[in-house]
């Protein structure tokens, strides 16, 4: 619980203090996002009712974040990226068994995925409303940026996010593991 | 897949779909309370990275400040003079459009609002900045610095909105080149590097002469949401294309330092 409620107040400070981040000059100009970082620890954390919940809220504060209503005319409209974590959560509870769990470098590459999918998901629907598909060097980084820069910065909020105390059920699963080893 | 695991996830689903299938109202409705829940994070953010960027410049001497009050305060005065003169000026002009039966001219009044962030997507040109409807601003009301047309207001909430900044693909102005008879579409690059945007002025007459450096401005056409004679930036090259002409125009505003702006109130 612990855990959980830290993580949602991370998700939403993330989805603040990432407007203020400015670009990376050294990546194309890409921005940080840091969201899919925060999402990707609570996957691979929590079981699978609680990765839903998160996959939801982290849509949804993601998609407010985003929004370009203009007059009628919106391009990526609430509830994309909502159904998009949910579609990762449920990825992530099919191919649990064959991924090591709870291993920082699971959650370093996993990171770099969701987030260069998630970019990658947003610029063609962008294309697709706008009706044509441009793809060259700037685009390449605006997609590759974030998701190297989420990549690199994963190691060090999962060690930052170890860093906070276990549920007490957490704790006793884990004591009895151990006794019965 | 557990059978309660494959119900929690169709919930899900359903719950991701209902959002997806909001107006464009509604959603904007969302955004505005968020945004009113998200105002003093925001604003304490935006604290903070002005004491950061503050800090990075450097403290100033106590010789630089003076200096740079003595330039301001001479600043100033020659601004009020000007403003003297050009309050005559329309005056004078609103005297000759009456006697001419031209229809007076909408009053325009400037809201000035500091940027209190920008926006953390790779796909649209947006800045939040630190005014909305408590005072006054409505949606689609064109945003300038004093160097030029910055953009226009797309979500208002009470202390904050959202602009939509010139140079985004969607913000399309009628644009007008000083000195000449032509005109165009003025508009940003879908993906563009932040700290040099260009924009482009397209449909222009393909036999066009566009010399670098030329101005161009608002057009203000009829029903527009900016008023006429704002400037948008010079003309940077000018390159023919099968049916139209088109200008690369680099912009007025400086879009990478973007810390204070205008909200433009009134009838266009």
């Amino acid at each position: 619980m612990i855990r959980a409620s830290v993580l949602a107040a991370a998700v939403y400070l993330a989805v603040i203090v990432q407007e203020f981040i400015p670009a990376l000059p050294f990546f194309g100009d890409a921005r940080i996002v840091l969201v899919p970082i925060l999402f990707c620890y609570g996957a691979l954390l929590f079981p699978f009712p609680g990765v839903l919940a998160l996959a939801l809220y982290c849509g949804l504060l993601s998609d407010l974040a985003l929004l370009q209503v203009d007059g009628e005319h919106v391009e990526i409209g609430l509830g994309w990226t909502m159904l998009y974590y949910v579609l990762v959560a449920a990825t992530l509870q099919i191919i649990r068994r064959f991924m090591p769990k709870r291993r920082w470098e699971t959650h370093c590459l996993l990171t770099g995925a969701v987030t260069l999918v998630l970019l990658l998901g947003q610029y063609l629907m962008v294309c697709l409303r706008r009706g044509s598909l441009i793809i060259d060097a700037d685009v390449f980084w605006q997609v590759t940026g974030p998701a190297v820069a989420a990549l690199l910065l994963a190691p060090l909020f999962y060690f930052l996010l170890a860093l906070l105390p276990r549920d007490a059920v957490a704790r006793r699963r884990g004591s009895r593991s151990t006794a019965s080893s | 897949m557990k059978p309660l695991h494959l119900v929690l996830l169709a919930v899900a689903a359903v719950i991701a779909v209902i959002f997806m299938s909001f107006s464009p109202g509604r959603m904007k409705a969302w955004q505005g309370r968020f945004l009113d829940v998200s105002t003093p994070a925001l604003s304490a953010g935006a604290a903070i990275n002005d004491r950061i960027s503050k800090l990075n410049k450097g403290l100033k001497t106590l010789d630089e400040l003076e200096a740079e009050n003595a330039a301001l305060l001479a600043q100033n005065n020659e601004l009020r003079a000007a403003g003297h003169l050009l309050g005559d000026l329309n005056e004078e002009n609103r005297r000759l459009r009456e006697s001419l039966g031209y229809r007076e001219r909408s009053a325009f009044s400037l809201v000035p609002a500091a940027v209190v962030s920008r926006d953390a997507s790779s796909w649209w040109n947006s800045i939040t900045v630190s005014r909305g409807f408590s005072s006054k601003i409505e949606s689609s009301q064109p945003v300038l610095t004093a160097e030029g047309l910055v953009g226009r207001t797309t979500t208002v909430a009470k202390d904050v909105s959202i602009v939509l900044l010139l140079t985004d693909e969607n913000c399309r102005v009628a644009a007008s080149v000083e000195g000449t008879n032509e005109q165009g579409i003025l508009s940003g690059q879908r993906v563009a590097g932040s700290t040099t945007p260009q924009l482009v002025l397209n449909f222009l007459n393909r036999n066009a002469d566009l010399k670098p450096g030329a101005r161009v401005l608002t057009a203000g056409v009829s029903g527009a949401v900016f008023p006429a004679g704002i400037p948008l930036g010079v003309v940077k090259e000018f390159r023919t294309r099968e049916l139209d002409g088109q200008a690369i125009i680099e912009p007025a505003a400086d879009f990478s330092r973007l810390e204070d702006v205008f909200v433009v109130l009134g009838k266009k």
